[in-house]
């Protein structure tokens, strides 16, 4: 570890990572060792008021760094300082790198292709089904896929990407603390993203992540990025914020269109309209932009044919190709009695045609292609 | 001088004779009651005092002593006014001896002498017929209920005067009530399947579950109808049987809950709310009085709102699924009622409710979610056997004029299920496909190897529970009853899964 690196990790430390306070110290002073040396000045009082100037002077000695490396190594947390080694290139051209990233699982400087994929938490099946599909195949694809795996859009998009055989598939970037695991019912996600990939963090160990802790991570997710994908956003969201950022970063932005009366696509749409988002309905439409083309055909895992079914079930199949329905309509539409209509439909949810969603609504598969109809 | 009245008590739901002893003898001008009277039978002197000298009798001078035999059970209640009255005019030589001794007497005193209505007279008369009591006096306002019991002559007064007349004087003799006949017809309900407006999916397993005595929970959207599918329920109930209904009436009865009609016409619907404690809904109070189960015996609990009930509370209510009996216990009462009823519980997806909706924005979480459907606990769902997911409801359903299927013509094909069912178990002691145990299932519910491989796929398919297997088993077989069918076949079972798909989408795993 370099010098200035060391020192620079004992700044972020002391002033518990807050941007604003080290980019006023360095600018002040030049570098890390030169706060690290001054920490007694009084202009460090009136630049950070008298409390934090006293917590820099009390942790000035190498002692302090000393115990803040042993406790990083002891909960396997390695960092990445802005101008050294590790951190993404991306990354540090923008104008707000944050210091110092903690992480866990292998960052890499120079990665190949990172994308971020956004979303609402808040999100339906469609548009679950957009970022996980354009995940996975982006990441077939080499792309790394940078999500928040917050619920909804984020997970999802770290599951497709997880469920590829890259060996970088994804980075996710938490709004807290690198080591506290938020939500918990993603704990497993979190373990396989390390694994594979890198969950990296602006804030120290441990940190709760808070409301306004969200904008700072959008401009890291992308920062990092090449460029955005949103899958789907509602009017109000925190995806728009990514958006303005990454927009503001020079980075592309690229939404999947949704049903105009989809209010988990109105905000997303409206990026749309509004011109500056490139409407996407297919990855070839992303990778083209970057000159890259679909090294795997699209395979879907099954193909089918009209002449595998019986008619009662490719009635239903052609009336659920245009529409997810209910149970209540099927029902009227296909004048079949209750008792038909369920064993039908159970048939197809046995060889994996449809499945159902909450409120019995019936929807026909991601994976299912078919040939002929 | 002595005098024997004879009346009656209640131990929960059963009667018991109680011989009403009056001792008229001179010394100090006393009243007393002994034989472990509550304060209200305490109280009685007081009204039967006044009773009798606004009557226009005599309150006899000297020492009273009334007994309540047997003399160890607790005597609680406004009923042994008017046997005491009695006594004291048989005993004081108003009325002649002997003139009342083959009548047993029940009602409350008024200070003007007027004769009130009691609660839980049905038990007391059956009681009465029991041990061959031909003649009993009630009050005008009990006399509807006490009519049903054949056997019994039952004569009706608003007045104490009236009652002392009937015994003086040949020409105020009091007809005796004629005998209130049951019919099918008699029964009477206000909600019909015919209302609902779309829902066939609804409706279908309702039928089932009804047919099948199987529990269910209704999960839908705020205004998909939920409440008004479970009011219609009972329209699709068997007919009730004038035994069924003597039951029912008992329970309403010794709770205070008669109408005026005097027998329980219909199907009791019960839909405590969810702010309801466990004793409300199992049972108890001082006197040990029967709660919301007991009062749905033979019909339907509604439980709205589900997961609004504090878990406590619905903890409570498991015992009862499983016994069909609920036996209440207090320090100074112990009663035994039946709580035979079908559960019916409804519940939102959600907080906000619209989960699953597509016309309007879901605000919840998916922790949220979580949260408010695992505040049902497993072995309470595990004894529900059909989920119902309501879909909502368009406005051309709502507006539609088109007539559904009405609750009589349902109910024909329950009955013909139900007495399949009767057929099939009546050497099991179980009625229902509901109560089978893994024995009759193993018995009852062969399948044959097409079946079976349909059973596996939805057990991989689903993830479904060895539990959720039983159950399925047991709602296919019911299915496969309303089809008229021996076997159960693999459409049965492809219906039967289903009904379970709420396990995967709610409790399951997964983001």
């Amino acid at each position: 570890m370099k010098k200035e690196e060391r020192y620079r990790l004992w700044l972020n430390f002391a002033v518990k990572a807050d941007y604003n306070a080290q980019t006023k110290l360095l600018n002040l002073f030049g570098t890390a060792e030169d706060v690290f040396q001054n920490a007694k000045e009084t202009e460090i009082k009136k630049l950070l008021g008298e409390k934090s100037a006293k917590k820099i002077e009390d942790c000035a000695n190498e002692a302090y760094i000393d115990n803040c490396l042993r406790y990083l190594e002891k909960n396997k947390i390695k960092t990445a300082v802005v101008g050294f080694e590790n951190y993404p290139f991306l990354l540090s051209n923008i104008d707000d790198p944050p210091y110092v990233l903690y992480y866990r699982g292998t960052l890499k400087s120079n990665i190949e292709f990172p994308l971020a994929v956004i979303g609402s938490r808040r999100c339906n099946e469609y548009t679950k089904k957009v970022a996980e599909d354009f995940s996975k195949r982006l990441c077939e694809n080499g792309a790394c896929i940078v999500s928040g795996m917050a619920y909804g859009i984020d997970a999802v998009a770290a599951k497709g990407a997880l469920s590829t055989k890259s060996d970088y598939p994804t980075i996710a970037v938490l709004a807290g603390g690198v080591d506290h695991i938020y939500p918990m019912e993603n704990e497993h996600l979190y373990y396989e993203i390390i694994e594979r990939g890198a969950v990296v963090a602006e804030w120290l160990p441990a940190t709760h992540p808070e409301r306004w802790h969200f904008p700072f991570r959008n401009r890291i997710m992308s920062g990092m990025s090449k460029g955005v994908l949103v899958a789907g956003a509602g009017e109000k969201s925190g995806t728009s914020t990514t958006v303005g950022r990454a927009l503001e970063q020079g980075r592309d932005v690229f939404v999947v269109p949704g049903r105009i009366d989809d209010y988990h696509c109105k905000g997303s749409n409206a990026m749309i309209r509004d011109g500056y988002a490139k409407p996407v309905f297919d990855i070839d439409d992303i990778l083209s932009e970057y000159g890259m083309h679909i090294r795997t055909e699209k395979k879907p895992i099954r193909e089918v044919q009209e002449k595998d079914f019986e008619f009662e079930e490719l009635l239903i199949i052609k009336l659920l190709q245009s529409n997810e329905r209910s149970i209540d309509e099927l029902a009227i539409m296909t004048k079949y009695d209750v008792l038909k209509l369920n064993s039908v439909l159970t048939d197809l949810e046995f060889s994996g045609i449809i499945k159902q969603l909450p409120g019995r609504l019936y929807q026909i598969s991601n994976d299912i292609e078919f040939s002929d109809f | 001088m002595i005098s024997q009245i004879k009346s009656f008590g209640l131990i929960g739901l059963i009667g018991y004779a109680i011989s009403v002893e009056v001792c008229v003898s001179a010394g100090l001008p006393a009243f007393e009651i002994v034989g472990l009277p509550d304060t209200v039978v305490k109280e009685s002197k007081e009204r039967v005092r006044a009773a009798l000298k606004s009557t226009g009798f005599e309150f006899p001078n000297g020492r009273i002593t009334i007994n309540l035999a047997p003399a160890n059970t607790k005597k609680e209640g406004s009923v042994y006014d008017l046997p005491i009255a009695m006594g004291i005019l048989e005993a004081s030589g108003q009325i002649k001896k002997g003139l009342v001794s083959e009548y047993a007497f029940f009602g409350e005193l008024g200070l003007k002498g007027d004769v009130r209505r009691v609660y839980g007279m049905l038990p007391m008369i059956l009681e009465a017929k029991k041990l061959g009591i031909k003649k009993v006096f009630v009050p005008h306002d009990n006399a509807n209920e006490a009519a049903y019991v054949d056997a019994v002559s039952v004569f009706s007064a608003k007045t104490l005067r009236e009652i002392v007349d009937h015994f003086v004087y040949e020409e105020c003799r009091i007809e005796a009530m004629p005998i209130n006949s049951w019919s099918d017809e008699s029964e009477v309900s206000v909600y019909d399947f015919a209302e609902i407006k779309g829902q066939e999916a609804a409706k279908r397993a309702a039928e089932i579950a009804v047919a099948g005595g199987h529990n269910i929970l209704l999960a839908g959207t705020p205004g998909s109808g939920k409440t008004m599918l479970a009011k219609c329920i009972p329209s699709i109930l068997p007919k009730l049987t004038f035994e069924e209904a003597l039951e029912i009436t008992a329970i309403h009865s010794v709770a205070g809950e008669l109408g005026t009609d005097g027998i329980v016409k219909s199907r009791p619907f019960c839909a405590p709310h969810h702010s309801a404690s466990a004793v409300a809904l199992t049972g108890g109070g001082v006197k040990a009085l029967p709660g919301c189960v007991s009062l749905a015996h033979m019909g339907v609990l509604f439980l709205d709102e589900l997961p609004e009930f504090k878990r406590s509370t619905l903890e409570a209510l498991r015992q009862p699924i499983e016994d069909g009996v609920v036996s209440v216990i207090r320090a100074n009462a112990k009663s035994v009622y039946p709580a035979d009823f079908m559960l019916v519980a409804a519940m939102n997806p959600c907080p906000c409710g619209n989960y699953g909706s597509r016309r309007v924005e879901c605000r919840c979480t998916s922790s949220q979610i979580t949260r408010y459907v695992n505040k049902i606990s497993g072995p309470l769902l595990d004894r529900i056997d059909l989920h119902i997911e309501m879909t909502e409801v368009g406005f051309d359903d709502i507006t539609s004029n088109e007539k559904s299927e009405p609750s009589a013509t349902i109910r024909d094909r329950v009955q013909k299920a139900r007495n399949i069912q009767l057929e099939r178990f009546k050497n099991d002691g179980i009625r229902t496909n509901s109560q089978m145990d893994n024995k009759h299932i193993k018995k009852y519910c062969e399948l044959s190897t097409e079946a079976t491989a349909i059973m596996r796929r939805a057990l991989e398919v689903y993830n479904l529970s060895a539990r959720a297997y039983i159950r399925t088993l047991k709602v296919a077989r019911t299915i496969a009853d309303l089809a008229g069918n021996a076997e159960i076949l693999p459409i049965h079972i492809k219906e039967a899964v289903q009904y379970r798909s709420m396990d995967s989408k709610y409790w399951g795993k997964g983001y």
